[in-house]
């Protein structure tokens, strides 16, 4: 029987639950297919260059799905609250009649399950069909080849919806109950038509807040373009830049606030715009839905701006390192050593563990030769299974260089430190690095010799230090070159084991800075010196590089797959035979850029999937509150019609109502975004250019179908209320 | 629509055929009888505002038919304030409601100014509704998001009358009817009298050729009914409104000219003032309404 009722509930009830199904179904299919990631990216053949790749988004993903769910859970029960607010006196009704608050609450939860079994079901269908064309998509973001494509089913990603959905459903049956529990049942039967408490706010009133509101958000603007983003973690910068936040905030809270009566007194002022069809109509509605609905338009249009900011960031961000491998991968193939400093010689040899009783560790007195290490290295399959590993067998061009510990054997101190170079040019230490070391960051030292053989490796210009020249270089991006650039342009004096040494650069060349292929740059602070300095100090080895381009004209890929072929490693020994360094990283130019790509897609998922659902949860909210609102002014929708107005001249007042229900936070959240990303465009800049390429209008296009498809469905259903509403005849 | 009407040409033979003496005298009387005295006789003959034609509205499937109104026929005269009365169910407000072209008829015609609205095609009669007719209800269905003077201006500012104009208009019937202080006023800052009175207003502004009201004093306090009712009068002597006002209270019809006594969805008799005073026809009225039986009570 309360199976009966309840279905019968849901049927009837249809058009107040379809938004509730629509949004919920919307959620089920996200929810699925972008849960189904670590399927994708196996089929998209992601998971061959980046093992790994697919179980760090898969984590990643589920994760946001779970604090995704949380937020759709919140959006269902508002979504219900809509519903419930409706039904209250049927719910009277059925108490009235007998029923216990126990079956009216059975029914309730019956009703939310078939909607929600609805929902998995619709969700589920659409999730599977669109995550199979979402593996072409991965397979472009990631910029793979698709090798084998095949239909698939994630029960993993099944799992994960269908608990987020168990979620939602509780948290909206909770709230439901609560409901029915409290209300007593004269409030349930009286509860007919509540509209909202129209209050008779004076427009003038409205119109000063809605100023107000738009000169804080003027000043906001104008205060963020001047100040920029406080990225450097300056305390009063950071202090100005809540200011900025808290005045664009209560600015456009104001804005909405005042939105409505503002364009009252406007239009009013315009009498043959106002005194005309139902111009009038419309603005009254908006100005009476004040109360509820500006707040709600101003936390959309902040959520809006969020959205759209961190997605674009993101993906700019994305796009900057496309633009920064270019600079970070000089060559096909690098290969780095590190050198055991004194205290880890110390270590490993007091370790039987590790020597094995027979193996000894040592300091490097001379640099090893990376080519003869590389050799004791042994290729383990393919066609050259048991070999040594030939690094000359592939290599064109190659250089091999040095880089020093600037702390002298025997010394604590470093010689040159980059808080010692903050100090010296008066600027604070790079955020997150103040805490990380008592004694200071010491640089790595390079000869002059080194450097200048690097640069006609490079086919850049020799640099000439003098007897007391010296050089910065960095590949770290502007956070820590700001600092070198601002010690080379001041011409601070260096003094260097006793030498007093002075720059002969104004700038740090970054190109002339990378040693080893990398995305994101590995050279955090290097200074070059005269060759003679690195003997006097007794600097200890600390880094031995190899940098190395194919013949002209070679097999790129086969020379890659030479080195991506499994290998042991060799250990690494001087002439007497104690081991000296470890290996450290080694990366071809097209490993490298398979990682940014994988970067790429991981950001840009990520991206997308939290700005769907945000746009989504948000037009949602806008789509149920407009519904509600035509629902309550169904009254005079009526009476419109009475009056000899048409149902579509009523349905043209609806559609501008909700335009600008729409259309508004949509704008306000792309104005702060514009503004803000002008400002966050020239932070990313500092790491090399920026361009919101097509990804990024790709996305916005997503959004706006989804934003767009909420405003269409809107329309119609409000369509459908007002004929409704028109039709229902006064009763006799 | 046309439906309806086919199916009602054949439904109208044998309503005829078995129509009582009573029913074709009450439409014989009318014409003859001239029309009361503040209505120039000459004008009132020569053009009914309304003139409702053998009309029958039927509920139900074929086995379960329900007769609303059996064969209806009576005229109105323009500048007159007839009043139609008859207990709950007696077909009153369906009468109104097929009059005022919000519900079809089965069968008949109704001709507003000479139009037949039963004939009009639905996107032409809001037009008509719009431009011919007012309407003033129970509860004063006035919108609650507007102010007295935008709800008066509505019906124009729909009918796109310009702004100037407009606010001239509402200025000048607000004015009349006593409501001016309120006009800045939303409908729940005033009273219900008052707001049957902007009710009244916005039917009056557009100066329709019918103004209809279903049970105007139906929710209001007497002092409150009264001054609706004088509200009415005004309008019906001063603007020469035709006013058709369905109430089932004889004290609101005994401010008409002529009343309609409905019941089982025939026209039952009428009577008409003439120079007798408000309390004479109150008193005649009340004995029609003890005649008409055992809806005496309901009747009041």
């Amino acid at each position: 029987m309360l199976f009966k009722l309840a279905w019968g509930n849901v049927r009837r009830a249809g058009r107040d639950y379809l938004v509730y199904l629509l949004t919920l179904t919307l959620a089920v299919t996200v929810f699925y297919a972008f849960n189904t990631i670590s399927v994708q990216v196996d089929i998209a053949g992601v998971t061959e260059q980046n093992a790994g790749m697919g179980e760090t988004l898969g984590g990643i993903i589920s994760g946001l799905t779970l604090f995704l769910a949380f937020v759709m859970g919140f959006l269902m029960v508002y979504a219900n609250n809509f519903i419930m607010k409706r039904r209250k006196k049927e719910f009277g009704l059925y108490q009235v009649l007998g029923m216990s608050r126990g079956q009216v609450a059975r029914i309730m939860a019956l009703e939310t399950v078939f909607v929600s079994a609805a929902a998995l079901a619709f969700g589920i269908v659409l999730g599977v069909a669109l995550s199979q064309v979402m593996v072409f998509f991965t397979a472009s973001l990631f910029k793979t080849q698709i090798a084998d494509f095949h239909f698939f089913f994630s029960p993993t990603a099944l799992l994960m919806t269908v608990a987020c959905l168990a979620a939602i459903f509780a948290v909206t049956l909770v709230f439901n109950l609560r409901v029915v529990a409290r209300a007593r049942i004269i409030d349930l039967m009286s509860a007919g038509r509540q509209n909202e408490a129209i209050k008779a706010r004076n427009p003038w009133v409205s119109a000063v807040i809605f100023v107000v509101g738009a000169a804080a958000i003027a000043i906001a603007y104008a205060r963020l373009l001047h100040d920029g983003l406080p990225y450097d973690g300056d305390p009063e910068k950071m202090r100005d830049f809540l200011i900025t936040t808290a005045t664009v905030i209560v600015g456009t809270i104001l804005f909405f606030f005042g939105l409505s009566g503002f364009l009252l007194k406007v239009l009013q002022s315009v009498r043959g715009l106002y005194w005309r069809g139902l111009n009038m109509v419309t603005l009254r509605q908006l100005a009476a839905k004040v109360n509820t609905a500006s707040f709600s338009m101003a936390v959309i249009a902040m959520i809006l701006f969020l959205a759209i900011t961190s997605v674009t960031t993101g993906m700019s961000l994305a796009s900057v390192m496309n633009a920064s491998v270019e600079r970070g991968t000089p060559v096909d193939y690098t290969r780095c050593l590190v050198y055991f400093s004194e205290e880890t010689v110390a270590e490993m040899n007091a370790d039987p563990d590790i020597t094995g009783g027979t193996a000894t560790y040592a300091v490097a007195e001379q640099p090893v030769d990376l080519v003869e290490a590389s050799a004791k290295d042994t290729i383990q399959e393919g066609e050259h299974a048991g070999q040594p590993f030939d690094v000359l067998s592939i290599a064109g061009d190659y250089v091999q260089l040095e880089a020093y510990d600037s702390t002298p054997r025997g010394a604590r101190e470093p010689l040159v430190t980059l808080d010692g170079l903050c100090e010296a040019v008066g600027m604070p230490m790079p955020s997150g690095t103040e805490t990380s070391g008592v004694t200071g960051l010491g640089l790595m030292v390079m000869r002059e010799s080194d450097y200048n053989r690097y640069l006609r490796f490079r086919g850049m210009d020799e640099v000439d230090l003098g007897s007391g020249g010296y050089l910065l270089l960095s590949d770290m991006g502007a956070t820590v070159n700001d600092i070198y650039n601002a010690v080379l342009a001041q011409g601070v004096t260096i003094d260097f084991g006793g030498a007093e040494l002075s720059p002969v650069a104004e700038r740090v060349d970054e190109d002339a800075s990378v040693f080893g292929n990398s995305m994101m740059g590995m050279n955090s602070g290097t200074i070059v010196v005269p060759d003679g300095l690195v003997d006097a100090c007794d600097l200890p080895l600390y880094y031995g590089y190899l940098m190395l381009d194919y013949p002209e004209g070679a097999d790129v890929a086969a020379a890659d797959g030479y080195i991506g072929v499994p290998r042991t490693y060799g250990t690494v020994t001087d002439d007497a035979g104690n081991i000296v360094a470890a290996w450290g990283t080694e990366a071809t130019r097209t490993t490298t850029y398979e990682s940014v790509n994988s970067m790429n897609g991981l950001i840009s998922y990520l991206a997308i999937y939290i700005g769907f659902v945000l746009v989504v949860a948000c037009a949602a909210i806008l789509t149920i509150q407009q519904l509600s609102g035509v629902a309550d002014a169904g009254e005079n929708y009526r009476i419109l019609s009475e009056l000899g107005t048409s149902t579509p001249e009523i349905a043209h007042s609806v559609l501008a109502q909700q335009t600008i229900f729409f259309v508004f936070p949509l704008a306000m959240g792309v104005a702060h975004s514009v503004v803000a990303l002008s400002v966050i465009i020239d932070l990313v800049e500092l790491f090399g250019g920026l361009t919101i390429g097509g990804m990024v209008g790709f996305t916005a296009l997503i959004f706006l179908i989804a934003y767009g498809g909420y405003f269409c469905v809107t329309y119609l259903l409000g369509k459908g209320i007002v004929r409704d509403a028109v039709r229902t005849r006064h009763a006799n | 629509m046309m439906g309806k009407h086919s199916m009602g040409a054949h439904v109208e033979v044998p309503s005829d055929a078995a129509g009582g003496a009573a029913r074709s005298r009450v439409h014989m009387t009318l014409p003859t009888v001239p029309a009361p005295a503040r209505t120039s006789a000459t004008e009132a003959a020569a053009a009914p505002v309304l003139d409702v034609r053998h009309i029958e509205k039927v509920y139900g499937s074929r086995n379960n038919v329900t007769h609303a109104l059996a064969d209806v026929s009576f005229t109105v005269s323009r500048g007159e304030f007839v009043g139609i009365m008859g207990a709950s169910g007696s077909g009153k407000s369906t009468l109104l409601n097929c009059v005022s072209t919000i519900d079809a008829v089965t069968s008949g015609n109704v001709l507003i100014d000479g139009v037949d609205v039963t004939a009009m095609k639905a996107s032409k009669l809001t037009k008509f509704r719009r431009e011919q007719l007012g309407f003033i209800f129970q509860d004063s269905n006035l919108l609650d998001t507007l102010t007295a003077r935008e709800n008066i201006a509505l019906p124009l500012t729909i009918s796109r009358v310009p702004a100037g104009e407009t606010l001239v208009r509402v200025e000048d019937v607000a004015a009349r009817l006593s409501i001016s202080n309120v006009l800045d006023k939303y409908p729940y800052q005033m009273s219900g009298g008052q707001q049957q009175r902007v009710a009244a207003a916005r039917a009056l502004v557009t100066e329709p050729a019918l103004i209809m009201a279903d049970e105007p004093t139906g929710a209001l306090d007497s002092k409150n009914a009264r001054l609706l009712l004088e509200c009415f009068e005004t309008m019906n002597r001063a603007y020469r409104a035709t006013v058709l006002m369905v109430t089932h209270d004889s004290f609101a019809a005994s401010y008409t000219q002529r009343v309609l006594f409905i019941r089982d969805g025939r026209i039952f008799t009428e009577l008409r003032r003439g120079t007798s005073s408000r309390q004479e026809f109150f008193n005649r009225i009340m004995e029609v309404v003890a005649m008409m039986g055992g809806e005496a009570s309901d009747a009041l």
